[in-house]
């Protein structure tokens, strides 16, 4: 037997495999390339609501001279300047995930949604509860009878026999859970009657649920196993109520220039803000106002940009956020299609906000000067810049061309994003 | 520092490390995680073959053209083998677009619903230039519509596309992709409570890594009788001849080997219902439809003495021992409850598969089975 042949051919072939959960805890960097920063700060856990170590990430890298504040949601920003006009850059720090709802006396975890992902993407996946005592892995149940055909799945759920697995049975109403420690998430999958730009960022298919259909793939509750076999055990672990629960990340390299993750939405615009600010020489930056914001809850409600609006009051917005690109086989070219690797997108129209044409060719003006590559093209989902706009602002929402929007495989090209850096630096330098 | 010098202390600090190394025994937990991480297709089992071999004594062990392993230990009495399956379920490449979205297809796949948990994901492809990862294109959520979920409820490989980056057919085969390269999930591992893992065709793996480690103990243990083991290709490819579905890798193995008893190691379903076996409550006693008497006397037996708990499971169809039991061969599987099996994240609790090792050994030391 020869361990050490084991030893020594252990990364040749085979995949690097950790057994233990990769997100790790904010660190300071230097300053570095958006794609370093990406890499980085993408695996940085932050649900929506919970994005404190994010904020940490942002904070520790910017320079001690910027003046950086921070308010009790944890939205980071810093001011630079004086006088007209005012220009705000903002990209969002939080993540779609679940939340720890309620912990059985079976010793399996309910999960509840935070924003929207294709529920079937979830089963038998693993995620990491992010507990005060560190990660704890698990893997969300499948269905009790995935393993049975549609046909065999039907006439089974006809016969109306009981649950052959024990995680199917019925659950006490998660009602009966101690309130999580922050505030109570929106439940994004409840339409709202009359959509406002924070709901109108919420993916308007994703919550819905198809009229006339049977309820069946939303009987069974979203239910992580730990491998516990009580509620006792599962505490021991560190996990209670309101725990962050987020997909377990890897960076799928497609290509060296080439990424897909979870979270590139919008750990991208972070990572893009952050590369600007750190090249930036803010000395220049005299006769006029810029600030520089990473704010949170954007996929729940806007909300952290609401708080931002009650002090910040720009002339102009420019939310950096994913366009949701049509730039992949299954989608309709309709709208929509930035085609990835082709530079910055200036996202001219989208659920939330319909940027003036002046502000348009403004942008492009600046872009061609500096023979930055973009893309002017329209999409669906909303912004944080918009909730500005009633204020007095134009938003001129900034995006890189992003395949499949809010799933785990979130496609980026690095040149887009050097070109969303480029823009915003180029931006900050010109804007009048 | 001058470069030789650099060389030796590396050289000497390697040395170290191989002693070190060889004088302690082989961790299965690292078997499992390697054997993980090497994909291993149905019908593309080299690398992981490859691996099994690199372990194995030189001379006692050797490879077939379907790309089974065996290796023998001992010699006089009967003939016992033990065998597992070296194949998982995956796909392969059947077509690539003119954009550089590869198409795939499938020879087998372990419930209906496998495809299912291709969208949206990574997937592996072992191609002639060494693994490269794609991953399976989904709508964005933001665009998504209803007929589209509708179709997506029940995935069709119809409507499966590989991204790996590429914009063209063309610029595909530059990666090294070519038809039929093997395609596998990504290969998730993750540590659970109590000594539970949950990863990517663990059951199968596990399986395969108990085997390599119990080829080290054999090595080191006098036998009274020959033991073949066995790693087997192909094992879930179905054969129809003679009614039974049966094992092609099963039908091979036992014609290379010719046995007079076979044990099957493999992951079996665990927590289905009343009637299935259970998670961490041992290893799983599985009896082909006729025959095996002896051989399960043998096995209770030693796991009474071992003080071993059994688990039972009657009448379930079984193409390994359709191929393995019978004319000459009496056969029966010891399996390795698996949660959630057939699914990305099959979970197995280690205390199975190391108490299967051991009743393993027990029975092989025994002089139950001669």
């Amino acid at each position: 037997m020869r361990k050490a042949a084991h030893i020594i051919l252990l990364s040749a072939l085979t995949l690097n495999l950790a057994v233990s959960a990769p997100q790790g805890a904010p660190q300071v960097v230097s300053p570095a390339s958006g794609w370093d920063l990406l890499r980085k700060i993408v695996l940085v856990p932050g649900l929506s609501s919970q994005e404190g170590k994010v904020s940490d990430f942002v904070q520790a890298a910017l320079p001690s001279s910027l003046k950086v504040q921070r308010d009790a949601k944890s939205n980071v920003w810093f001011t630079v300047g004086e006088g007209k006009p005012h220009i705000l850059f903002v990209a969002h720090l939080d993540e779609l995930g679940f939340l720890v709802d309620k912990i059985t006396p079976q010793g399996t975890v309910l999960l509840r949604v935070r924003g929207g992902l294709l529920p079937q993407t979830c089963e038998a996946r693993p995620f990491v509860i992010h507990t005060a005592k560190g990660p704890v892995e698990g893997v969300i149940q499948p269905k009790s009878d995935y393993y049975l055909s549609q046909t065999a799945a039907a006439s089974s759920a006809r016969a109306a026999q009981p649950p052959a697995q024990m995680t199917s049975q019925p659950l006490p109403a998660p009602a009966a859970a101690p309130a999580p420690p922050q505030k109570p998430p929106q439940a994004a999958a409840q339409p709202a009657p009359k959509p406002t730009p924070a709901q109108a960022k919420a993916p308007a298919q994703a919550p819905a649920k198809p009229q006339g259909q049977a309820p069946a793939a939303a009987a069974e509750p979203v239910e992580l196993y730990l491998g516990c076999s009580s509620e006792q055990e599962v505490r021991a672990l560190g996990v209670a109520e309101g725990d962050q629960v987020l997909f377990k990340k890897r960076l799928v390299d497609l290509a060296p220039d080439i990424m897909a993750t979870r979270a590139v939405d919008d750990r991208a615009g972070c990572a893009a803000l952050l590369a600007a600010a750190l090249r930036l020489d803010w000395t220049k930056i005299k006769t006029r106002t810029v600030t520089f914001a990473w704010d949170v809850e954007e996929e729940t409600g806007l909300n952290g940009a609401q708080l931002l609006a009650k002090t910040l009051k720009p002339d102009y917005v420019f939310a950096i956020d994913t366009f949701v690109s049509t730039d992949s086989p299954l989608e309709n070219k309709r709208f929509g299609y930035a085609v990835l690797g082709k530079g910055a997108v200036l996202r001219s129209i989208d659920t939330s906000n319909v940027t003036p044409k002046t502000e348009i060719r403004k942008v492009a003006k600046i872009a061609e000067g500096r023979k930055i590559p973009i893309q002017i093209r329209n999409s669906r989902g909303g912004n944080d810049g918009s909730v500005f706009v009633a204020d007095g602002a134009a938003d001129i929402p900034l995006s890189w061309a992003g395949a499949y929007a809010h799933s785990f495989i979130e496609k980026i090209v690095k040149s887009d994003l050097e070109a969303l850096t480029d823009l915003i630096a180029a931006l900050v330098e010109e804007w009048k | 520092m001058k470069k030789r010098n650099v060389m030796w202390i590396w050289s000497a600090g390697l040395l170290l490390v191989l002693g070190a190394a060889a004088a302690s025994p082989i961790d299965i937990k690292d078997l499992i995680r390697e054997a993980v991480s090497i994909p291993s297709a149905l019908g593309n089992e080299e690398a992981l073959g490859a691996k099994i071999l690199s372990y194995l004594p030189k001379g006692a062990a050797e490879r077939d053209n379907l790309g089974s392993v065996y290796a023998r230990f001992g010699s006089g009495g009967s003939k016992i083998a033990l065998l597992a399956p070296l194949d998982e379920y995956g796909w392969f490449v059947s077509g690539m677009t003119a954009d550089g979205y590869l198409r795939l297809d499938r020879s087998a796949q372990p419930q209906p619903n496998f495809d299912n948990y291709l969208l949206g994901h990574p997937v592996v492809i072992s191609t002639q230039k060494g693994l490269l990862y794609g991953v399976v294109s989904q709508p964005a959520m933001h665009l998504i519509t209803r007929e589209r979920r509708e179709e997506l409820r029940n995935l069709s490989l119809d409507l499966v596309y590989v991204d790996i980056g590429a914009r063209s057919g063309e610029d595909a085969r530059q990666k090294g992709i070519e038809f039929l390269d093997p395609v596998t999930l990504w290969p998730e591992l993750s540590a659970l409570a109590n000594d539970r893992w949950a990863g990517l065709s663990l059951g199968q793996k596990s399986s395969c890594a108990l085997l390599l480690g119990l080829a080290e103990d054999l090595g080191k243990a006098k036998l009274s009788q020959e033991v073949a083991l066995a790693w087997m290709a192909q094992s879930k490819y179905p054969t129809r001849s003679g009614g039974a579905r049966s094992s092609l890798g099963a039908i091979r193995a036992k014609r290379t080997i010719q046995p007079k008893l076979a044990i099957i190691i493999d992951g079996v379903p665990a927590d289905r219902g009343e009637k299935s076996p259970a998670l961490g409550k041992g290893p799983v006693l599985i009896l082909p439809k006729e025959g095996a008497a002896k051989l399960k006397d043998a096995v209770e037996a030693v796991a009474r003495e071992a003080k071993m708990t059994l688990q039972y499971q009657t009448g379930a169809e079984s193409a390994l021992l359709n191929g393995l039991n019978g004319e000459g061969t009496e056969a029966l599987m010891l399996a390795i409850p698996v949660k959630f099996a057939q699914t990305p994240s099959e979970v197995v609790d280690l205390k199975d598969v190391l108490a299967l090792k051991t009743l393993l050994l027990q029975l092989l030391q025994s002089g139950r089975v001669k």
